[in-house]
């Protein structure tokens, strides 16, 4: 018995199929092994002889049974389907139709689709036969994609079902073949209008992999660039309750947050309805008068001098500690006097008597009479803060004698001593070396020394650079490194002059001397101090400030350590003065 | 076995000794020796199978036991060698009352029986080295405290003094007027007398003013030096207590005042005392630092009147009104006070320094009265008003001295950050600063009547002559060997007087004829 090409590809199909649930995994030498068994005629027993070849003894009688009954399977379905195209085709030479094979579902009419002609009863049935056949064989192919799914075995069990799923099926696969063609025909259209040269095919190519182009019509539906008919466009509606409620709930929220405008210039607005449209007034130019801004300024200004010379009176007011502002202009003097003008009246006695010159006051009982503020109070005036004083108290440090010094030491360091040598006695540490000089070394190591002179010498040198170099270290640890030493270093030179600095003034005759003149400055800047140096032909001043301390090393410099009259010995005379004052 | 043995040899060796010879051959000897051995050693070993048995030997089947390291214990040891160390590091109070405070704290006996104050701050530190020094607060540190003024010292405020004090101003005001009155008088008079050849004049005499005379006043630095209005007299204060009067310019000493106990701060001539006053009544007046005041006449050595009401606070300087019926004292208390010598008693006691009072001077006119601080700040008093009529600010630190000069409107003060200062009260401001010396400025003082030159003292040494108005150095008077405390200028104009830390005073003139 020989396969057909067809039936070949066929079983071909299912076998792939059956191998593959047989083994779990496709193998095509076994497929084509059991077709040849198939189409050379053998029975099942040949057939697993043939398999042991590809699988082992066991499993070759099953897959034999397994591939008889494929095969029978086919057998019986294929006879039936003959029987059926054998039909159709019939029916086909009757429309005079020749279409390939994969047209036949394209052809299924569909339900928004009147069936062309009258259709019998018969012909439905047949019709639902073929459809069932096709979505086998669909299923077919499907599940060579995904062996997951059931298999045709288990489908074909409830035909009725899956008849429907395939109609469904069918139409989807119909809708979509309509789309693409008309895409294709709607692109390619195009695309030979743009470039004639370009061959059809690739065209096709392009249109396919491009998105679709949206056309809209007037009433923004969407329509078949072909054919100019409307596109229904697939629209999921939810069918589970709560999806339908969130889809509800979305809708009704939409519909109340659009704002209330919208509604009444869209589909609210009523053009019979006149509104005056908002013309804007016409405005002229509105200048400033002349000067106005000056005198606001001018007003400002005298605003804050006044302000300020008020301040003034209460500042001096409250140093002289007059309560009221009011108060102190009555014992101010009423006019300011130059210098050395000589008034007709003190003001302090002006304020007493109440006139304007001592030539108005008599004497004894006219002189009591105009004498006005004297009183029994007792005044007593807001006290100030000394300048000078630090507003907070300076912690004095308290520093220890020598003596104290050297016995908290001394105490120290035999405490620590003593733990130690206990801790040694209870065994908490390991007793140290000993400790082993040249001068000791005989005594220490005796026998050993008499017996490798050399040897021990090298150990007892060892132990005395790695004492030294103990000792070395823990020096090294101590010291400042070089910034704490520079900071220090200006710590303590530096001194505080918030509270008042100390200015020398030092008169120099000749300062013409570069080296002198940059000894004096350097010196300032390495004593942090501040100040100027005036030059002039012979008299050049000095002015330095800084701390007491700083000071007196700038004084030492100028008066000592340099020496003014080393080069014109008899000429130039040091003339350092100085003076100090603070301020 | 082996014991068995040697004992047994032992015994041979013994034997051996006693025959010192042996003739013959050792083979036999040997054989007996080793027969005897080995029925020995049998029997040896049986004895030592039957003592193990009976459990009085005991072999050790030859594994060691280690010595197990007592790991507690070490850490135990270690931990009381911590403890130790931290105790030692405690700081516990040395004062007594503290310790128990802390230990009742603790919640321990203050005081166990027969314990002293070593053995209980012993014992608070070990203690304290168990619990942690944590659980009693370190003493709160006095922490920098911030001085805040206080309200009340912000604003100002008025009480209502005595009824003497309403006369007493009523009659500094009729005092004072009428001689203001003269003064302008002769200020609108003699506004362009002092020419300028005359001024050089004065100049020169200033410049050859020598030392004349020294004197060693006591045996304890000098305060304070005045001659007596009539210049016949130098009163001259020390801090041993003694006030002494010398004669000018002999240098006699004329009498020694006792009656001060410690340091004398100044001493002051009545202005009417050797001139219209009668030497019997109260002619002097003196300070001490103990707060004594005492009022001195021109025959006894011993003080005729004693102001109390100062103790225990330092009177630092005092002076007279010009009219010499009041008596101002600068007080530590931050006062000054005003005395009225008539009715003898305290009829001011004015408040307005936020330090001690340290100098007072009264105006010609006997109006107003100026007084430095310690704060740096001098304040200008109208005694009839009793107002502050004029803060003096500008010194950055203590004021020492503070006068004013003889034409009645301009104040010179000295401080302690070596500068003198001018004032004009007139124009109220300070006129002009001197930087004056490079110590502290223990006095200033204007030439008498005139005040055309005013005189610094200072502890720098020296004392300095200043031209008014111009305020140049005339001429540095140096001749002291230590500080110069004080420096006054003869009414007559013939000497100037100098008392030093070095227990000198001297006295100084010009060499050219025509005064000072």
């Amino acid at each position: 018995m020989s396969l057909s090409d067809r039936e070949w590809d066929d079983l071909k199909s299912i076998l792939d199929k059956t191998v593959q649930k047989f083994l779990g995994f496709s193998e095509p030498s076994l497929v084509t092994a059991a077709l040849n068994c198939i189409n050379k005629g053998y029975d099942k027993r040949k057939t697993s002889e043939k398999l042991l070849s590809i699988l082992d003894d066991k499993q070759a009688p099953k897959f034999a049974d397994k591939l008889f009954n494929v095969y029978d399977e086919y057998k019986a379905s294929s006879k039936s389907h003959r029987s059926k195209k054998r039909k159709e085709d019939k029916e086909d030479k009757d429309e005079g139709k020749k279409k390939r094979r994969f047209d036949e579902a394209v052809e299924i009419p569909g339900p928004g689709k009147p069936s062309p002609g009258q259709l019998t009863a018969d012909k439905i049935k047949e019709m639902m036969a073929t459809a069932q056949k096709m979505i086998q064989e669909r299923k077919a192919q499907i599940q060579a994609a995904m062996p997951k799914l059931p298999t045709v075995s288990q489908i074909s069990q409830n035909p009725q079902v899956h008849m429907n799923d395939a109609m469904d099926k069918a139409q989807r696969a119909a809708e979509l073949q309509a789309q693409i063609q008309a895409r294709m025909a709607g692109l390619s259209g195009n695309l030979q209008l743009m470039k004639p040269g370009i061959p059809g095919s690739i065209a096709q190519k392009i249109g396919q992999s491009m998105p679709t182009p949206l056309i809209l019509d007037d009433e923004g539906h969407m329509i078949d660039k072909a054919t100019g008919q409307a596109v229904q466009l697939q629209h999921h509606t939810p069918t589970l309750k709560a999806n339908i409620r969130a889809k509800r709930r979305a809708e009704f929220k939409g519909l109340i947050e659009k704002p209330p405008e919208e509604i009444t210039e869209g589909t609210f607005y009523d053009p019979r309805v006149s509104i005056r449209p908002a013309n804007r007034q016409k405005r002229g130019f509105r200048f400033h008068d002349k000067g106005k801004f000056e005198l606001l300024a001018q007003r400002l200004r005298t605003k804050a001098q006044l302000d300020r010379l008020q301040n003034e009176i209460a500042q001096a007011a409250k140093k002289t500690g007059i309560a009221s502002a009011t108060k102190l202009a009555t014992i101010t003097p009423k006019k300011e006097l130059k210098e050395g003008e000589v008034p007709d009246i003190e003001w302090w006695d002006a304020f007493i008597c109440n006139t304007d010159s001592y030539e108005a006051i008599g004497i004894g009982s006219d002189l009591r009479e105009r004498l006005e503020g004297i009183t029994h109070l007792v005044e007593h005036p807001a006290q100030m803060r000394p300048l000078a004083e630090p507003t907070k108290q300076v912690a004095i440090p308290v520093y220890l004698t020598k003596k104290e010094r050297k016995k908290l030491r001394r105490q120290n360091r035999g405490e620590a001593q003593k733990e130690v040598q206990e801790k040694i006695r209870l065994g908490l540490m390991p007793p140290p070396d000993p400790k082993v000089r040249m001068a000791n070394l005989m005594r220490v190591l005796g026998t050993e020394a008499v017996q490798d002179p050399t040897k021990v010498e090298a150990h007892v040198r060892a132990q005395m650079a790695k004492r030294q170099k103990a000792h070395e270290e823990a020096n090294a640890a101590r010291k400042l490194t070089t910034e704490q030493r520079k900071e220090k270093k200006a710590r303590k030179i530096k001194e505080d002059t918030s509270l008042g600095v100390h200015v020398s003034v030092y008169r120099v005759r000749d300062l013409t001397n570069p080296a002198k003149k940059f000894k004096i400055e350097s010196n300032c800047n390495q004593l942090y101090m501040s100040g100027l140096v005036v030059l002039f032909k012979d008299c050049n001043v000095v002015v330095v400030e800084g701390g007491p301390k700083q000071q007196r090393k700038f004084r030492r410099l100028m008066l000592h350590r340099i020496k003014w009259s080393e080069e014109k010995q008899k000429q130039t005379k040091d003339d350092g003065k100085e003076s100090y004052c603070k301020g | 076995m082996d014991i068995e043995g040697s004992d047994d040899e032992g015994e041979s060796v013994y034997v051996k000794k006693q025959k010192i010879v042996h003739y013959g051959s050792l083979e036999e000897k040997e054989r007996q020796r080793l027969a005897t051995g080995i029925s020995l050693s049998s029997v040896s070993n049986d004895v030592v199978k039957a003592g193990i048995e009976a459990g009085n030997i005991n072999i050790s089947s030859g594994d060691t036991m280690e010595m197990e390291e007592d790991k507690e214990s070490q850490a135990e040891a270690l931990a009381i060698f911590e403890r130790r160390k931290r105790a030692r590091q405690i700081q516990v109070s040395t004062d007594d009352t503290e310790v128990k405070a802390h230990l009742r704290l603790l919640g321990e006996a203050i005081c166990l029986f027969g314990e002293g104050p070593a053995e209980r701050r012993e014992r608070l530190r070990q203690l304290l080295a168990t619990l942690g020094t944590d659980i009693i607060q370190p003493k709160k540190q006095e922490e920098p405290v911030e001085i805040k003024p206080k309200d009340e010292d912000n604003i100002t405020w008025y009480h209502e003094g005595s009824e003497n004090l309403k006369k007493a101003r009523y009659w500094i005001a009729e005092y004072s007027i009428p001689r203001a009155k003269e003064r302008i008088g002769k200020q609108k008079e003699q506004k362009h007398v002092l020419t300028v050849t005359r001024l050089q004049d004065m100049h020169k005499r200033l410049r050859s003013v020598s030392n004349e005379y020294s004197q060693i006043g006591d045996n304890r630095p000098l305060s304070h030096c005045e001659f007596s209005p009539n210049s016949k007299m130098l009163a001259v204060a020390s801090w041993s207590g003694l006030c002494k009067l010398w004669s000018v310019p002999d240098c006699q000493l004329i009498r020694t005042l006792r009656g001060h106990n410690c340091n004398v701060g100044a001493i002051v001539f009545h202005p009417q005392a050797t001139v219209s006053l009668d030497d019997n009544a109260c002619c002097m007046a003196s300070c001490g630092h103990d707060g004594a005041v005492k009022l001195w006449n021109l025959v006894s050595d011993e003080p005729i009147a004693d102001i109390e009401g100062h103790a225990p606070y330092r009177v630092a300087h005092l002076n007279y009104h010009p009219s010499g019926r009041f008596l101002g004292t600068c007080c530590f208390d931050h006062s000054w006070r005003l005395w009225d010598l008539e009715a003898q008693e305290e009829i001011l006691h004015q408040e307005g320094h936020s330090k001690p009072v340290y100098d007072i001077s009264f105006q010609n006119d006997g109006a107003l009265a100026v007084t430095g601080g310690l704060d740096g700040f001098g304040r200008l008093w109208d005694l009839r008003s009793g107002r502050c009529i004029m803060f003096l600010e500008g010194h950055l630190k203590a004021v020492l001295s503070i006068t004013f000069a003889p034409d009645g409107f301009h104040v010179a003060s000295g401080s302690e950050d070596n500068t003198a200062k001018i004032w004009d009260v007139r124009q109220r401001k300070c006129v002009y600063t001197i930087p004056a010396h490079t110590n502290l400025i223990s006095k200033v003082h204007f030439q008498p009547e005139h005040g055309n030159y005013l005189i610094t003292s200072s502890y720098d040494g020296t004392s300095k002559i200043w031209a008014n108005s111009t305020w140049a150095s005339l001429k540095t008077l140096a001749g002291h060997e230590g500080k110069v405390m004080n420096v006054d200028v003869s009414p007559d104009l013939k000497f100037i007087a100098s008392v030093s830390f070095d227990r000198t005073f001297k006295l100084w003139a010009s060499e050219l004829k025509g005064g000072l």
